[in-house]
């Protein structure tokens, strides 16, 4: 086997495919739709919250609810108490004096009956959630005074506690970054891998396809050995995913530092409930736009397993290629390699769930799938070193394996013409001498 | 001079034979012709000569040595389905196409300059392959075969698609290559072009050799029982010599024909007739029978044996 004729080939088709218009769109567009994906809800989340200012009339029939409710109701939200009869109010919400109406009945104190809210609009999600709680609160403290319950005991109840998930690392003692953002890399990471591995494999195969029935296969053949071809174009095409993902990486991370900020300058830092002097990435994280930081392990393993993976189905995929000369022909062929990386996506869920169950670290051991799955839990969780490394061992082997395989069936399949074989036949190719 | 040797090679795929113990030779300096109907094996003989495969039983030689990446660098190959990467500029395939056969770049690209100059296709080497006509891919497909100044050079019928003009261009530098001692092997269905630049044959049918060796020994062989008639006047003593089964024809327009004599016919017989019946006999000449013709007689045979073969 000639390395250097692997990477003449290597070189060659990295090339062609770095310096094409789609590639360059492709590599510019995507982070810029996923920078404007990510700003766009929080900017526009945000904004709405701001503008969405509601005067709600307040029917209130205990009639000693009112007072407290004025004084909780923050910035958007108005609370009018009237005595009008119900029918007039609303008729003032009809033709648009209030946003709508609160109605609580005089049995609410007693713990019967319930707030009813009655708009025109129906109101969102955070209306309700807004509304419920003010009403909660204020019903609640009532009941508590009507009790008899100290003034410390109220005070107990409406204190607020605070809740966040923190990760333990290795080293004892220290935190990491919030396990929440780090299960979104993570998953963002393995649908990364599952979406990489598919079309970087999809590539492959074209590539193939398009040397097979174009004919051009038969004179590199006559140059180099078929072996020497699959393995140039499967690495150049590997090398250009690779270097796509990443530049991605870093125009989206970028792309997210730059515009944190910027949109932050919109804003207000006291809206956002920061310090006045608060800096640029404060103000950033405040409006949900900051950047996790990604362990540099995580990178790595990230890179390992998307490579390992990659040579795994590419070879696949490569064999597939060498046995059609259509795309279309190639559907029936597919079905035994792409159920594999289907498969792991069902499992995301449940090992985002439970990381460390049994279910989940056998899966995330099982080569096919360990490139999506080991990323994940390697992402949400403490992965024990050697339970990471025996996954990438398999894969290793795996791939090595498939390519042996994919390398006896391509160099039968390229100079096959005519009819699209079954696999009983893809089968014998591999014992021909 | 290093010379190709195939001896007793076989191969198989699954159950079929398409190469069946099949031996020749091509010297340096010569062009043998590879024929034969399709399915005769000849493809499959060319990957193992090229090996793009190798041979289940028997050796391929070249220069002494058994054929491997190493003679891979030395030979060009021109294969019967054309093929370029269509998005590839020109200058840049060839580079590529040459860098694969052991050249530098540098050098390919020396190479590439010059060859595309020979083929007055200079204003080329920018254009994107798929922007070609199909006689200019020819062309480019051809240098890239010669790109690396190969002494065992293979062209499965090199001529198809080409007009005239670059036809001759084409037989004009396959006889150059031949006076510099190249070993070139010539494989073809068109047997005019066989004649013309061929000095030896190797007849292939059904995975056999049935017929080799120097083109004219070979012609000899089947004896001067072929007939070139051009005449004016009536022509229906043919049909007569025909119906008679006296003689076969081979090619018949309104002044010229070629008869192959049948066994017991007497060559005299059909001179008297055709003096006696047309205007004006310009020819008669008792010639060795075109290739053509000994093509279709020897695979003929050999099918037929094929056939009693496997109802036997």
């Amino acid at each position: 086997m000639s390395f250097h004729k692997i990477w003449l080939i290597l070189r060659s088709e990295f090339w062609r495919r770095v310096r094409s218009t789609a590639f360059l769109l492709a590599t510019l567009l995507v982070p810029v739709g996923v920078v404007i994906l990510t700003a766009a809800p929080a900017v526009f989340g945000y904004l709405a919250e701001q503008t969405d200012e509601r005067t709600v009339a307040l029917v209130d029939q205990t009639g000693r609810l009112a007072d407290s409710l004025v004084a909780t109701g923050g910035d958007r939200l108005n609370f009018r108490p009237t005595d009008a009869p119900v029918d007039s109010v609303r008729g003032a919400v009809r033709n648009g004096r209030y946003s709508g109406y609160l109605l609580l009945p005089a049995s609410l104190l007693e713990g019967e009956g319930r707030g009813t809210y009655y708009s025109m609009e129906g109101g969102g999600l955070s209306l309700r959630a807004e509304l419920s709680s003010y009403v909660n609160r204020v019903v609640r403290r009532q009941r508590l005074e009507a009790a008899g319950a100290s003034g410390r005991v109220l005070q107990i109840m409406e204190s607020d506690v605070d809740l966040s998930t923190r990760k333990l690392s290795e080293d004892e003692g220290t935190t990491s970054g919030s396990s929440l953002a780090l299960t979104f890399v993570g998953y963002a990471m393995a649908l990364a891998i599952y979406f990489a591995v598919f079309i970087y494999g999809n590539y492959v195969m074209q590539g193939v396809i398009e040397e097979k029935s174009n004919r051009v296969v038969e004179v590199v053949v006559s140059s180099v050995r078929p072996f020497e071809l699959l393995m140039g174009k499967v690495l150049g095409i590997g090398a250009m995913g690779l270097s796509q993902m990443l530049l991605w990486g870093v125009l989206v991370m970028g792309g997210l530092a730059a515009t944190g900020p910027v949109v932050a300058l919109f804003f207000n830092p006291a809206d956002l409930g920061v310090a006045p002097d608060a800096s640029g990435q404060a103000m950033a994280e405040a409006i949900g736009l900051s950047v996790p930081t990604i362990p540099v392990g995580l990178i790595v393993w990230f890179i390992l397993f998307f490579l390992g993976g990659f040579l795994l189905y590419a070879a696949l995929f490569a064999a597939v290629g060498s046995a059609v000369e259509q795309q279309q022909d190639a559907q029936s062929l597919l079905l035994p390699v792409m159920s594999p990386l289907i498969l792991p996506i069902l499992f995301l869920v449940f090992i985002i769930e439970s990381p460390n169950a049994t279910l989940s670290v056998v899966t995330s051991m099982i080569p096919l799938f360990s490139p999506i799955l080991m990323v994940l839990r390697a992402a949400i969780t403490n992965v024990p070193l050697w339970e990471i490394a025996t996954a990438f061992v398999l894969l290793v082997g795996s791939f090595v394996g498939t390519i042996w395989l994919a390398g006896r069936i391509y160099r039968v399949g390229i100079l096959s013409y005519g009819k699209t074989p079954g696999f009983r036949e893809i089968a014998k190719w591999v014992t021909y001498e | 001079m290093s010379h190709l040797s195939v001896q007793n090679v076989t191969k198989r795929y699954g159950d079929t034979v398409a190469v069946d113990d099949v031996s020749f030779e091509a010297e340096p300096g010569r062009i043998l012709g590879l024929l034969g109907p399709n399915g005769a094996g000849k493809t499959s003989t060319i990957r193992m000569i090229t090996y793009i495969m190798v041979p289940d039983a028997g050796t391929v030689q070249y220069d002494g040595h058994t054929v491997g990446p190493w003679s891979q660098q030395r030979m060009g190959y021109l294969p019967e389905e054309r093929g370029l990467y269509d998005r590839l500029r020109v200058k840049e395939q060839l580079v590529y196409l040459g860098t694969l056969k052991g050249l530098t770049r540098a050098e390919a690209s020396k190479r590439a300059a010059h060859w595309l100059d020979r083929f007055d296709a200079t204003d080329w080497a920018d254009m994107k392959t798929e922007e070609l006509s199909k006689g200019m891919t020819q062309k480019i497909q051809f240098i890239a075969t010669l790109l690396h100044d190969p002494s065992l050079l293979i062209f499965d019928e090199p001529f198809s698609g080409l007009d005239p003009i670059n036809a001759d261009l084409l037989r004009e530098i396959i006889l150059e290559l031949r006076r510099d001692d190249r070993t070139i092997l010539f494989a073809s269905h068109r047997m005019e072009q066989v004649e013309q630049l061929c000095d030896d044959i190797c007849l292939m049918a059904q995975g056999d050799v049935v017929l080799q060796g120097p083109l004219h020994e070979v012609q000899e062989q089947f004896g001067q029982n072929t007939l070139v008639l051009e005449f004016d006047g009536d022509d229906t003593f043919i049909d007569e010599l025909e119906a008679d089964e006296k003689v076969r024809v081979i090619s018949r327009s309104a002044h010229r024909a070629e008869l192959g004599l049948a066994a017991d016919t007497d060559a005299r017989r059909v001179l008297d007739l055709a003096l006696a019946r047309t205007d004006d006999l310009f020819r008669y000449e008792q010639v060795v029978p075109p290739l053509n013709e000994i093509f279709v007689e020897v695979v003929g045979e050999a099918e037929a044996r094929q056939m009693r073969g496997a109802t036997a």
